[in-house]
C-alpha cells in the first residue's frame, strides 16, 4: 500500500487551534458563536439594510407589531410614540450597544494585559501595593465606580464608554497577572530563559500564546458586563442622549408608554437579553472546551 | 484564629486607606473648587470660607489636607449636601438602612434558592435536570435587572395585583423612624397596626428583592454546582461509597458541608455585584435607598453626596466581604490553622 508520507509525523496543534477543535464539538457554543457573528455583521452593516432610518419620524404613532390585528406590515415590530420604526431603531442600536461594548472591551483588554503582564514581572513592595490596590478596586461595585467617573466627566455616551473601559481594566490586569504568574512556574518557560532570552521576550514568545485563551474568556465576560452597563447607564439617563437608538435609553423612553404600548418595552429588553446571552454562550463554550482540554 | 483575624483587619485597614485616598482626590477631580466639593458649602461667606479652610487645612500641604479630611470623616462629618444643604451623614443614616435591608433580603433569597438548585444540578450532572437549571442560570445571569423589574411590575402588580408597584410602606401607616431599618422600626413602634404594617412592608419588599436576587441566584447556582462536582470527585467521597453509604447520606453528610466551604469563600466577592444590581432596582421601585439617592445626586451635581455615598456603599460591601471571610474561617478549620488538616 502506498503511503503518502514516509515518516509518521505527529502534529501538535497550537493552544488556540486545540481550543477551536473542542469548541467546535459543542453545539450550543457553535450556535452562540454564529449568533455572535450575526450581531457583529448587524452592527457593521445593519444601518444599510434597515427599511427606515433610526430618527425618521412617521405618521403612524404607536402602531403595534405586525402580528397584531392593528399592526402594519411596514413596521414589523411596531412604532414608538414618535412613529419611529422599532425594528430599524433596534438594528441601529446594535452598533451602539453591542458594537461600542466590543470596542470598549478591546481597549480595556490591551491596557489591562499590558499592565497585568508588567505587574507579573515586578516583585516586592510595588507588586504588593498593586495587588492591594486591585483588591480595593475589584471590591467596589463596578457600576458605582462607573457612576463616579461619569460624575467627574459629566453625562454623555462618550464619557460612559470611558468610564466602563476604566472599570473593566482591573479585571484584565487581575486575570493576566494570575495567568502569567502561573505559567512562569512551569518548566517550559525555563528553556528560553536558559537560552538567554530577556523577560519581555519570554513573555511575548512563550507565555502569551499559552494564556491568550484565558484572556479571551475574560473578554467575553467583560463584554457581557459592558453591554449591561452601557444599557443600565443609558436607562438611568446618564448615557446616550434622548434620540439615539441605544437600547437602554430606548427602554427608559418607553417607561411612560409601558401600559399602553408594552412592545416598546419588550423589544429593547429582549434585544439586550439576546445579546448578553449570546456573548455568555460564547464565553461559556470557550471555558467548557478549556476545561475539557485540561482534563484530557 | 488571631493571626487570621489580624490579617483580615490589616487588609481592611489598607482598603479603607485606599478608599479614603480615592474619595479625597475626588474633590480635586470634580469640577469646581476643592473646598466647595469637600464641604458641600456652595456659597460660603468670607468668614465661613476661612473657617472651612481652617477645618480642612486647605492652606497646608496635600498630606495635611488628607489627614484633616480623614479626621472629619472619623468624627462623622461628611460635609453637607450641595443640593439641599442637609448633612450627608443624616442623609446616609436615612437612606443606607433601606439599601442594607434590600441587599440582605436579596442575598438571603439568592442563597436559599441558588445553592440547593446548584447542588441539584451537580447531583444530576449531565441529566435533563442539570441542563434545565443551567439554562435558567444562563438566562437569569444575562437578563438586565431594569427590564426584569419592569416585567415583574407589569405581571405581578398590574396584571395580577399581588404586590404593590413601588415604595416601601403604605403611607397610611405612621411609623416613627428610629433606626432607619423599616422592619425594626415597625416592630419597635407602638402603633396598634404594627402587624398590618409589617405585612405591608413585607409585601413591598418581595418584588424588588426577587428582582435584585435573580443575578446573584444564578451566580450561586454555578458556584454550588462547580464546588459540589469537585467535592463529589474527591477521594473521601469514593471512600464513603466504598463503605457502602447511600447516595443521599454521602451528599448530606459529606458533600454539602465540604462544598459550602468553597461557596462561602467566593460569595463575598460577588456581593459587590449584588449591590450594583440593587442600586438600579432601587430607582425603578422608588425604594428610598442609598442607590437611588446616589443616582439622584449625580443629576443634581451633588459631589459631596457622591463622595459620601461611595464611602458608605463601599464600606458596606467590605464589611459583608469580611464577614463572609470570617464565616469561611469558622466552618473551614484548615484556614484557621494548618494543624487542623492532614
Amino acid at each position: 500500500m502506498a503511503r503518502e508520507t514516509t515518516y509518521l509525523e505527529e502534529e501538535f496543534p497550537s493552544p488556540m487551534k486545540q481550543l477551536w477543535i473542542t469548541f467546535n464539538k459543542t453545539p450550543m457554543a457553535v450556535l452562540g458563536l454564529s449568533c455572535y457573528l450575526f450581531l457583529v455583521i448587524l452592527a457593521i452593516f445593519g444601518q444599510f439594510i434597515t427599511p427606515h432610518s433610526a430618527l425618521e419620524v412617521g405618521d403612524a404613532l404607536l402602531t403595534p407589531p405586525a402580528w397584531n390585528d392593528d399592526g402594519n406590515l411596514n413596521y414589523l415590530l411596531g412604532t414608538d410614540d414618535f412613529g419611529r420604526d422599532m425594528l430599524s431603531r433596534l438594528v441601529h442600536g446594535t452598533s451602539l450597544t453591542f458594537g461600542l461594548s466590543f470596542l470598549v472591551v478591546i481597549f480595556a483588554l490591551i491596557i489591562g494585559v499590558v499592565i497585568g503582564s508588567f505587574s507579573a514581572l515586578t516583585r516586592g513592595i510595588k507588586a504588593s501595593f498593586l495587588t492591594h490596590f486591585l483588591d480595593v478596586i475589584l471590591s467596589i461595585p463596578s457600576l458605582l465606580l462607573a457612576i463616579i467617573i461619569v460624575a467627574i466627566l459629566g453625562p454623555g455616551l462618550e464619557n460612559i464608554l470611558w468610564a466602563i473601559a476604566l472599570v473593566s481594566i482591573p479585571q484584565f490586569v487581575h486575570v493576566t497577572r494570575i495567568a502569567v504568574k502561573e505559567e512562569q512556574k512551569k518548566a517550559y518557560v525555563l528553556i528560553p530563559i536558559l537560552d538567554g532570552a530577556s523577560e519581555i521576550r519570554v513573555l511575548i514568545t512563550s507565555i502569551f500564546p499559552n494564556i491568550i485563551d484565558k484572556i479571551i474568556i475574560q473578554a467575553t465576560l467583560a463584554q457581557s458586563a459592558a453591554i449591561l452597563d452601557i444599557a443600565a447607564l443609558g436607562f438611568l439617563g446618564l448615557g446616550a442622549p434622548f434620540p439615539m437608538p441605544e437600547w437602554g435609553s430606548m427602554l427608559a423612553n418607553s417607561l411612560d408608554l409601558f401600559y399602553i404600548a408594552p412592545w416598546t418595552t419588550y423589544f429593547p429588553g429582549l434585544a439586550i437579553l439576546f445579546t448578553v446571552v449570546v456573548t455568555n454562550l460564547v464565553g461559556e463554550g470557550l471555558r467548557h472546551s478549556l476545561k475539557i482540554q485540561k482534563d484530557s | 484564629m488571631l493571626i487570621f483575624a489580624l490579617r483580615r483587619l490589616n487588609l481592611l485597614f489598607f482598603t479603607l486607606l485606599m478608599l479614603t485616598i480615592v474619595s479625597f482626590s475626588l474633590s480635586y477631580f470634580f469640577p469646581g473648587e476643592a473646598i466647595n466639593n469637600i464641604s458641600g458649602q456652595i456659597n460660603p461667606s468670607v468668614e465661613e470660607l476661612a473657617a472651612l479652610n481652617e477645618l480642612y487645612q486647605m492652606d497646608k500641604s496635600i498630606i495635611h489636607q488628607y489627614f484633616a479630611y480623614v479626621g472629619q470623616l472619623l468624627s462623622g462629618n461628611f460635609g453637607i449636601s450641595m443640593a439641599n444643604q442637609t448633612a450627608i451623614s443624616a442623609d446616609l443614616r436615612h437612606y443606607l438602612p433601606s439599601t442594607i435591608e434590600l441587599c440582605l433580603a436579596a442575598l438571603f433569597i439568592a442563597m436559599v434558592i441558588g445553592i440547593p438548585l446548584g447542588f441539584l444540578a451537580a447531583i444530576y450532572h449531565n441529566k435533563p435536570a442539570d441542563k434545565a437549571i443551567l439554562v435558567f442560570a444562563m438566562v437569569g445571569y444575562s437578563i438586565p435587572v431594569f427590564w426584569l423589574s419592569l416585567i415583574f411590575i407589569l405581571v405581578f402588580s398590574i396584571n395580577l395585583s399581588w404586590f404593590p408597584t413601588s415604595g416601601q410602606l403604605n403611607l397610611l401607616f405612621e411609623i416613627k423612624q428610629v433606626t432607619g431599618f423599616k422592619f425594626v422600626d415597625i416592630l419597635l413602634s407602638d402603633s396598634p397596626y404594627k402587624y398590618l404594617a409589617f405585612k405591608d412592608a413585607l409585601m413591598h419588599l418581595v418584588l424588588p428583592a426577587f428582582a435584585v436576587a435573580t443575578a446573584p441566584t444564578t451566580l450561586f447556582i454555578r458556584l454550588a454546582r462547580t464546588s459540589m462536582l469537585e467535592v463529589l470527585e474527591s477521594n473521601f467521597i469514593k471512600a464513603a461509597k466504598a463503605k457502602g453509604l447511600s447516595k443521599a447520606k454521602i451528599i448530606l453528610h459529606h458533600g454539602v458541608r465540604n462544598s459550602l466551604v468553597h461557596i462561602i469563600r467566593q460569595m463575598g466577592l460577588h456581593f459587590a455585584n449584588l449591590v450594583t444590581v440593587a442600586m438600579i432596582a432601587e430607582v425603578i421601585f422608588e425604594w428610598q435607598g442609598a442607590g437611588s439617592w446616589l443616582i439622584d445626586s449625580i443629576f443634581h451635581r451633588d459631589y459631596t453626596a457622591i463622595q459620601g455615598g461611595l464611602i458608605a456603599l463601599a464600606i458596606f460591601t467590605f464589611t459583608i466581604n469580611i464577614l463572609f471571610d470570617f464565616i469561611y474561617a469558622a466552618i473551614n478549620p484548615l484556614e484557621r490553622h494548618k494543624k487542623h488538616g492532614a
